[in-house]
């Protein structure tokens, strides 16, 4: 991180916070970061696109009349700061909810957590291009059917940062190393797409080798896939798929959407929402997790929680003014404008490796990605219709690549209908993660 | 706004270390958001983007630096960045001079959403929620929302260019869920304009969008689930158009045609649709959501036609696509904001009208599925493979609409819907969205009159 800048943004926040308390809006609290991004992106053997950022954004809220408003900026000027005063002012005039958020002081405690690497923040410009150009020649010279497409390699680094009038003053920084690889592959009519992604902190979380071997198989693996007859099937999702899944319907599990009449799950704490195989954790003190961090949005400290435990519902995602409504304690799990978020959500792996789950399904379908999740999945009634591809399974073992059918149902029901739980959690590039999961029945329609 | 001094410098630094081209893109934007929920304001912020991205051209390769430090020193150390990964060192160090070029606004704003008064913004998000309360005792929860937002540009480059825009969106979203008890269905309308408060006098009535939204989720609520299968598909003009944006008109952005990942990359002038289609991309209808004056590379926008009595004429094409493709641009390079390098995007995208009779159409199907409302959906332009949700669904048995399905969606190929389209309609409407692709999240239309697809895969339990 650049020092000066960072230096700047702590001035400026002092200043707002100071601008705040003279013009009677107190207290009043400040939310920043700095984020800072570098990537790169080659294709056919040249370099395309070279990407470097820094971002800067403030949120100012404050007490005013009694409501607490709120205003943003990512310009540290005079301009701004009468901005962000009269923002506040006339966003807190305009708000009627009777519930309030809240300014407090600091936690008494906060958990350290790691998810920065200094080692990841020397690495090179040269270095990250050298590597996609790796990714890329071993596409380029893995199998005659294959044509590359996009090689990328990507650098994130933020410093987060809290301070109110109340003696609070949080700072978290955080880094990753991303590389993905797309490809095409080609035999006579057929063709096929191939993905795959790695990331982590530090470049031997991202060898070249793994990022094109697995693009060059997802694509070769799908390659002359077939159709599917409509009706109801066993199957497995893979691990991928259903963290796709899970993070699509995260928002049920957000007390705020409880509240207001957007989650089916209002109220049923304490009861069995799913199948005894499953627990879901929610863990933002998880080392080196991508969603990790010592205290949330509003500055309480956050903790780990099982949201779900053995498919019983124990606490829906909080911050301090659903907590409050709820008679309940935060979880640590605000978001920013009066939202909840999960930090790190998780099924919890069980023992079976993905092989053990599609012999004990026998006959059935391997569900391998769910595509068209913003459009065809409503988190609000859970049912989802998803454009999917995945494999045939017949004794176990995988007999062809089929795509073009949807898979349709209900996430509600899904979780209760979930048989077994793989050992093969998978964060991909997410902070929303999930190992594969055998499912009693689901709906194809296909021809 | 930065001075036409400071850009030339900025830009001749840029280039001091070779590259054939170099950008500045400058955004000051200013943008408002409240929501109602429950029947109270519940959130309400002001919030100002500010930020400016340099881009230089090394060969045919893109190099994009943005930063949030506007100030000269913060620019010159972002041209320095950019400057220093150029690899191609012919042709270094040159002066830049840049000429003003103004253009006649096509798109004027009346009344600036920031300067009304905060309580008449307020007054559109109730008049919108009672509006869809009163539709149905089932109707349990409502939010609306009001966006608006002012994005001030300055666009510079190498070749001259100095120049500027102000745009002016603002958009209502309306969101129902209907219930009983067990089960939740939910209706949305989100109607929107590049113009200011005066799109509640002259083109949207809140009133009206909050029952379309309760309305849907009523009727969903009713629904049983679609039988699974392929059959004959009508699709309503207005929003119906998000299918031939997302199984066709992706394909046919530069981003995925230049690459050759596109299933129409290289039939310029085949027949690529049925004949009755013709569709077209412009961004100079006045106010419209996905209109503009200029693009974010400064050129001005076009009126262009893709498919013409079922052949493709025209790729939508941004300047560095345009370069590697040898052909002109046609001012659809878009981009989210600063943070993004622009590339070829849509406009508002419609198929024409056409003569067909709306009525005949579902007359003359035999049983297949009305849908009334599609909701979003997302394709893979290198197969053409896509996916819509349809929001709201009929069940159509022996050419006549018999009961309201839900849980469809529509799953094919862009290249095989265009050319199964039998029946195009008289009347074409559009709808908004904000559509997502490399260079973010950028305004668009959808458009097109009914019409009428001989089979298509339908999605359902």
């Amino acid at each position: 991180m650049e020092k000066s800048f960072e230096n700047q943004m702590n001035a400026f926040a002092d200043r707002a916070l100071a601008a705040a308390q003279a013009a009677g809006i107190s207290p009043a609290e400040a939310t920043y970061s700095l984020s800072e991004s570098f990537s790169v992106r080659v294709r056919a053997q040249k370099l395309e696109d070279y990407k470097v950022s820094d971002r800067f954004q403030l949120t100012l809220r404050g007490c005013w009349h009694g409501r607490i408003g709120t205003a943003k900026t990512q310009a540290m000027d005079e301009e701004s700061l009468d901005l962000l005063i009269q923002g506040v002012k006339e966003s807190a005039e305009l708000i009627e909810t009777d519930e309030q958020d809240e300014i407090l002081p600091p936690d008494a405690h906060y958990d350290a957590v790691c998810n920065y690497s200094d080692a990841l923040d020397a690495v090179t410009a040269e270095d990250k291009i050298a590597l996609a150009m790796r990714i890329d020649d071993r596409l380029c010279a893995a199998d005659a059917r294959i044509t590359p497409d996009d090689t990328v390699v990507s650098t994130a680094g933020e410093v987060f940062c809290l301070r109110n009038t109340l003696g609070l003053h949080l700072s978290h920084s955080s880094n990753m190393i991303y590389a993905y690889a797309s490809c095409l592959a080609r035999e006579g009519e057929a063709a096929s797409t191939g993905f795959k992604l790695l990331w982590g902190y530090a470049m031997e979380d991202v060898s070249p080798f793994d990022v094109a071997d697995g693009c060059v198989k997802d694509a070769l693996d799908k390659l002359g896939a077939g159709r599917l007859p409509s009706g109801a099937r066993r199957v497995v999702i893979r691990n991928n798929a259903m963290a796709d899944l899970l993070s699509t319907f995260s928002g049920v599990f957000s007390a705020d959407n409880a509240q207001k009449g957007l989650s089916l799950l209002a109220g049923k704490e304490g009861t069995a929402i799913a199948s005894p195989a499953v627990t879901l954790v929610d863990d933002p003190l998880m080392p080196w997790g991508m969603g990790s961090c010592p205290f949330d949005r509003e500055g309480a400290a956050t903790m780990s929680k099982n949201v779900i435990d053995g498919g019983v519902l124990r606490t829906l995602l909080h911050n301090r003014k659903t907590a409050k409504k709820a008679g309940v304690q935060t979880t640590g799990n605000a978001a920013g404008a009066g939202t909840v978020a999960p930090s790190n959500l998780y099924i919890a792996p069980g023992q079976a490796p993905l092989d053990d789950l599609l012999a004990r399904m026998g006959d059935g379908l391997l569900i391998t990605e769910v595509s068209g999740l913003h459009a065809g999945a409503n988190p609000i009634s859970g049912d989802f219709s998803l454009l999917s591809r995945g494999f045939e399974i017949a004794n176990g073992q995988i007999q062809r690549a089929v795509e073009q059918f949807t898979v349709a149902g209900n996430f509600f029901t899904l979780l209760q209908e979930i048989e077994g739980v793989g050992s093969d959690l998978l964060f991909e590039g997410s902070p929303i993660g999930s190992p594969s999961v055998a499912v009693k029945a689901m709906s194809i329609a296909g021809e | 706004m930065l001075s036409s001094d400071l850009c030339s410098r900025v830009l001749s630094r840029a280039l001091r270390g070779g590259g054939t081209f170099a950008e500045i893109f400058y955004e000051d934007t200013r943008s408002f958001g409240m929501t109602l929920r429950s029947g109270k304001i519940e959130n309400a912020a002001v919030s100002r983007p500010r930020g400016a991205g340099i881009r230089i051209y090394d060969g045919l390769r893109s190099i994009y630096v943005y930063t949030c430090d506007v100030t000269q020193q913060g620019l010159l150390r972002a041209a320095d960045r950019a400057a220093a990964a150029v690899t191609d060192t012919r042709g270094t160090g040159r002066d830049v001079i840049l000429h003003e070029k103004t253009f006649t606004d096509m798109h004027p704003v009346k009344a600036p959403v920031l300067g009304v008064d905060a309580q008449r913004r307020a007054d559109v998000l109730r008049a919108a929620d009672s509006a869809a309360r009163a539709v149905s005792g089932r109707i349990t929860q409502v939010s609306c929302g009001l966006l608006a937002r002012e994005q001030h540009v300055l666009i510079a480059n190498s070749e001259g260019l100095y120049t500027g825009d102000t745009r002016t969106y603002t958009r209502l979203t309306c969101a129902a869920i209907a219930s009983d008890g067990a089960e939740n269905q939910t209706g949305t309308d989100s109607p929107g304009a590049l113009m200011g408060f005066e799109l509640f006098e002259s083109r949207v009535d809140p009133e009206k969008s909050g029952q379309k939204a309760a309305k849907t989720a009523v009727t969903m609520l009713d629904a049983p689930y679609v039988q699974a299968g392929d059959m004959p598909v009508v699709i309503a003009g207005g929003f119906g158009g998000v299918i031939f944006h997302e199984a066709c008109g992706h394909s046919l952005e530069a981003t995925s045609v230049e690459p050759g990942m596109s299933e129409f990359a290289g039939k310029l002038g085949e027949q690529i649709a049925a004949p009755c289609v013709t569709a077209i991309d412009d961004g100079t209808m006045p106010n419209e959501w996905g209109s503009e004056n200029i693009d974010d590379e400064g050129t001005p926008t076009t009126r262009l036609v893709l498919i013409e009595n079922g052949i493709l004429k025209n790729y939508m094409i941004d300047r560095l696509n345009g370069l590697k493709m040898g052909m002109a641009p046609t001012g659809s390079g878009r981009r989210e904001s600063y943070a993004y390098a622009p590339t070829s995007r849509m406009r508002n995208t419609f198929i024409a009208a056409g003569h067909d009779d709306e009525d005949e159409m579902i007359r003359t199907m035999g049983d297949g599925l009305y849908a009334a409302q599609m909701g979003g959906g997302s394709v893979n332009p290198a197969t053409g493979e896509f996916n819509f949700a349809v929001q709201e669904g009929y069940l159509v048995k022996d050419g006549r609409i018999v009961s309201p399905v839900r849980g469809a969606s529509l799953i094919g190929r862009g290249s095989e819907i265009l050319m199964r389209i039998d029946r195009v309609g008289r009347e074409m409407t559009m709808g908004q969205g904000m559509c997502g692709s490399r260079s973010g999240s950028v305004p668009t239309n959808v458009g097109q009159p009914t019409i009428r697809v001989s089979r298509l895969t339908v999605g359902g339990k």
